[in-house]
């Protein structure tokens, strides 16, 4: 009982405090993304030139997940946020906002926003869950579940392909379109975000392994002329 | 190159008769326990009078498919008086048929990676040894003095805690064990029958009287079945169901190599069993392909990951290749553990749910599944093992010592 | 490897997907009701099919949705995909060549189970 009753008295008084603005900005600079500790070997790994491919982390982008049935009523008034809702496999929408929507299943969605440097619930956030309000479903911010990796350049698909399964073939995946799927067994949200680009969203404990295997993919891409370093 | 220059063809170890009219019992499937079967029903029980019907050729399934590991430290008192009885009659068999089938007690080690391992590795030792099964626990400075080619460093994803090791455990050489028996059966009177596939049974009320084969009609006293992976078909055919799934197994071997693993190792967490096969071939399983399969092949990626298990834990195989790799058609239990004994149908008799594991219960197998058919009702091992146990509750759930299969 | 349709997703590769066995196995009615041999049927029990098979797969790596799966368990041939709630093909084809042709129809989830609890386990 007494536990319970500190974590409590905790709780609020870290509400009371993350109103308090000095510190929040104290906790933004503390901020560490998954793969920071590889910023160094992904600049050194990136590749330039007609066979280039480049890695970087996008941290903490802004991500919600939505669940809801996209025909019903509180779906379209979701959809009116976010530039409808996606309703097939691939899809994407965007907002007003500038937020993507990314179609994970027929009443799963996630929405992928840049950092906006907020320390609490974004307006985005805000505003989803009040166009959910009551009705079925479940607006959550899920940004620190995952974290992004821009993939790009001339041959970024190839190094995709060599532990993806997906068919990655732009005449199945367009720019602008998003599937779940695998990377090397590791679950991946893979979002071709331009022709030559592709954002990628593993669970942040995964960011370690995913952001060392692409490494290891882009090798070979490094030397002139030849596949092996 | 002229048939001159080739070897002489070895003598053939039994005859090829046509199917008589009638048998006092007909065993369906010639793999190895359908051989034991036949074996102990006339070594025993002075049946001589009897068939094995095999569709392919004899050990055309799993039993020259699988991995050769023979073990009996399983967890509960059923299973390891029946699997130990097993192990017995493998220390007797290579003199008692005569034939030396390389059974080779090298030791069995179950390798723990976690602690949820550690614990419960222990306690299947402490619960063998008080079944008299002998079975030690090694830490992993021992596990390296018994096998110097395992890793034991703290750098891989699943470091090695420790192992249960039984050191009477090894391994045999499958398709000359199917031989051995062959000989032996056909020495006192068995007809094996190959190419004969059962296509249906011949009943009178709920008793069965014969068999309906691609090579005729067989009047029949007894049946037993002895067809692993098919005998949902077959008891389809008889009427009745039988709670097991069959599904594709793979394993594969590498090229021949000087000997460098002496024991064999298995790892239930990282999913992977390895032994050396007498002439050098590294020799690998792991666990099933999850669908229901009858094609006698499964998917690539099991390969690979159990490839990759094994490389993480012995280094030196990465130089190793792969030569062959196949599948054979498992048939598996909800407690991984067999189903021995009577059947709805009167005077037919079931050997099967061996699953992943039945090399190593060949020779009980056969000698209790002789038994059964013999006298109409089970030896003391086999007892526990019968399909009433899905009813009465009393499973005898193995998925810990058989999980990863062998 | 085998190479699954989703109904959602599209083919994608038999990694993706976990597998669920026996499709259409009804939960009993009357739970209980049954004797220990109904029990024993519905909970150890299933059918075991060489040929044409109607299972249950999960798109774990994708959708996360279960859908059913009328698979060949000799040749692995896929020959139908269809959402759980939605009658098997070959059911289908039953009703539709049997004398009252309006019932041909996909029914709603909940009335979906062509198997009844005695005879589905
Ligand atoms: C890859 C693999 C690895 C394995 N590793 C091990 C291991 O390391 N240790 C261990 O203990 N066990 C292992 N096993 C399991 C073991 O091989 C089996 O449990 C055991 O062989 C089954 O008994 P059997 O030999 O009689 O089966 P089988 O050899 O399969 O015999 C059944 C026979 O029935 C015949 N048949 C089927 N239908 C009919 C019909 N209608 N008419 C006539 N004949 C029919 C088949 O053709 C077949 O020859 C492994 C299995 C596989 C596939
Ligand atoms: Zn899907």
């Amino acid at each position: 009982m007494w536990l319970l009753e500190k974590q409590y008295f905790l709780m609020q008084k870290g509400r009371a405090e993350m109103g308090n603005t000095a510190q929040n900005t104290e906790v933004l600079a503390l901020r560490r993304s998954p793969a920071h500790h590889l910023w160094t070997d992904f600049t050194v790994g990136s590749v330039a030139g007609e066979r280039g491919v480049t890695l970087r982390e996008v941290p903490f982008q802004r991500m919600v997940g939505i669940r809801v049935d996209p025909t019903s009523e509180v779906g379209t008034r979701i959809g009116e946020l976010t530039g409808g809702l996606p309703l097939n496999s691939g899809d994407v929408t965007t907002g007003e906002s500038g937020a993507a929507v990314l179609w994970l299943a027929p009443d799963e969605f996630l929405v992928v926003a840049p950092d906006d440097g907020e320390p609490g619930p974004s307006a985005l956030v805000t505003s989803l869950l009040e166009a959910l309000g009551d009705g079925a479903g479940q607006v959550i911010d899920l940004s620190s579940n995952r974290t992004t990796f821009e993939l790009s350049g001339p041959s970024a698909r190839a190094v995709l392909e060599k532990s993806c399964a997906a068919d990655l073939h732009p005449r199945t995946i367009a720019a602008g379109t998003a599937i779940t799927t695998e990377i090397n067994k590791i679950p991946t949200v893979l979002f071709k975000s331009a022709d030559e680009t592709f954002q990628l969203f593993p669970r942040s404990s995964f960011a370690d392994y995913l952001g060392r295997w692409l490494l290891d993919g882009m090798v070979e891409f490094a030397a002139e002329g030849t596949s092996w370093p | 190159m002229s048939a001159d220059h080739l070897p002489e063809h070895p003598e053939f170890l039994w005859r090829n008769p046509d199917p008589k009219k009638s048998y006092d019992a007909v065993i369906v499937g010639g793999g190895g326990h359908g051989l034991a079967t036949a074996y102990f029903l006339a070594k025993n029980h002075g049946m001589r009078n009897i068939a094995i019907l095999e569709k392919g050729w004899l050990a055309g399934g799993n039993m020259a498919r699988n991995t050769t590991i023979i073990r009996s430290n399983y967890l509960w008192d059923e299973s390891a008086a029946i699997y130990e009885h097993s192990l017995k009659l493998w220390e007797i068999l290579p003199e008692e048929l005569d034939y030396d089938f390389l059974f080779s007690q090298r030791g069995v080690m179950n390798l723990a990676h976690t602690l949820g391992d550690v614990r419960e590795s222990m306690r299947r030792v402490g619960a063998n040894q008080l079944n008299g099964v002998d079975a030690e626990w090694l830490d992993p400075k021992q596990v390296k003095e018994l096998c110097p080619i395992l890793n034991i460093n703290d750098n891989i994803r699943y470091p090695v805690m420790g192992a249960t090791y039984q050191p009477r455990a090894g391994i045999a050489k499958h398709d000359h064990v199917a031989w051995a028996f062959a000989r032996k059966c056909d020495e006192m009177g068995v007809d094996i029958i190959q190419n004969c596939e059962v296509t249906g049974f011949i009943k009178d009320g709920n008793k069965v009287t014969g068999v309906k084969t691609t090579r005729g009609n067989i009047n029949t006293e007894k049946v037993g079945l002895c067809a692993a992976g098919h005998t949902s078909v077959l008891a389809e055919m008889a009427g009745f169901r039988i709670p097991i799934q069959s599904h594709p197994l793979q394993a594969l071997v590498s090229e021949l190599h000087e000997p460098v693993h002496p024991t064999v190792v298995m790892s239930n967490h990282v999913h992977v069993y390895v032994s050396q096969a007498h002439k050098g071939e590294l020799v690998m399983g792991a666990g099933v392909d999850s669908y229901n399969g009858y094609g006698q092949r499964g998917s690539f990626h099991v390969i690979e990951e159990q490839m990759a298990a094994a490389v993480e834990l012995f280094p030196i195989f990465a130089r190793a290749h792969v030569l062959r790799t196949w599948g054979g058609i498992v048939d598996t239990t909800m407690d991984a553990s067999p189903i021995v004994g009577t059947t709805p149908v009167e005077n037919m008799f079931v050997n099967c749910g061996w699953g992943t594991g039945g090399f190593k219960g060949t020779p009980a197998a056969g000698l209790t599944f002789a038994h059964t058919i013999a006298t109409g009702s089970p030896h003391t091992l086999n007892k526990p093992f019968g399909m009433d146990r899905f009813e009465t509750g009393h499973l005898i759930d193995e998925h810990g010592a058989a999980a990863v299969a062998h | 490897m085998l190479l699954f349709t989703c109904p959602n997703c599209g083919p994608r590769n038999e990694t993706e997907f976990h597998y669920g066995g026996q499709a259409h196995v009804a939960y009993p009615e009357s739970p209980g009701e049954l004797s220990d041999r109904e029990w024993a049927e519905y909970l150890f029990y299933r059918e075991n099919t060489k040929g044409l098979f109607a299972e249950r797969w999960v798109h774990s790596a994708g959708c996360r949705k279960w859908f059913n799966m009328v698979r060949d368990t000799v040749s692995y041939e896929v020959k139908a995909v269809y959402r759980i709630g939605e009658l098997q093909p070959e059911t289908l084809e039953r009703i539709a060549s049997a004398t009252e042709p309006e019932q041909a129809q996909p029914l709603a989830p909940a009335q979906a189970n062509p198997t009844t609890a005695s005879e589905g386990v």
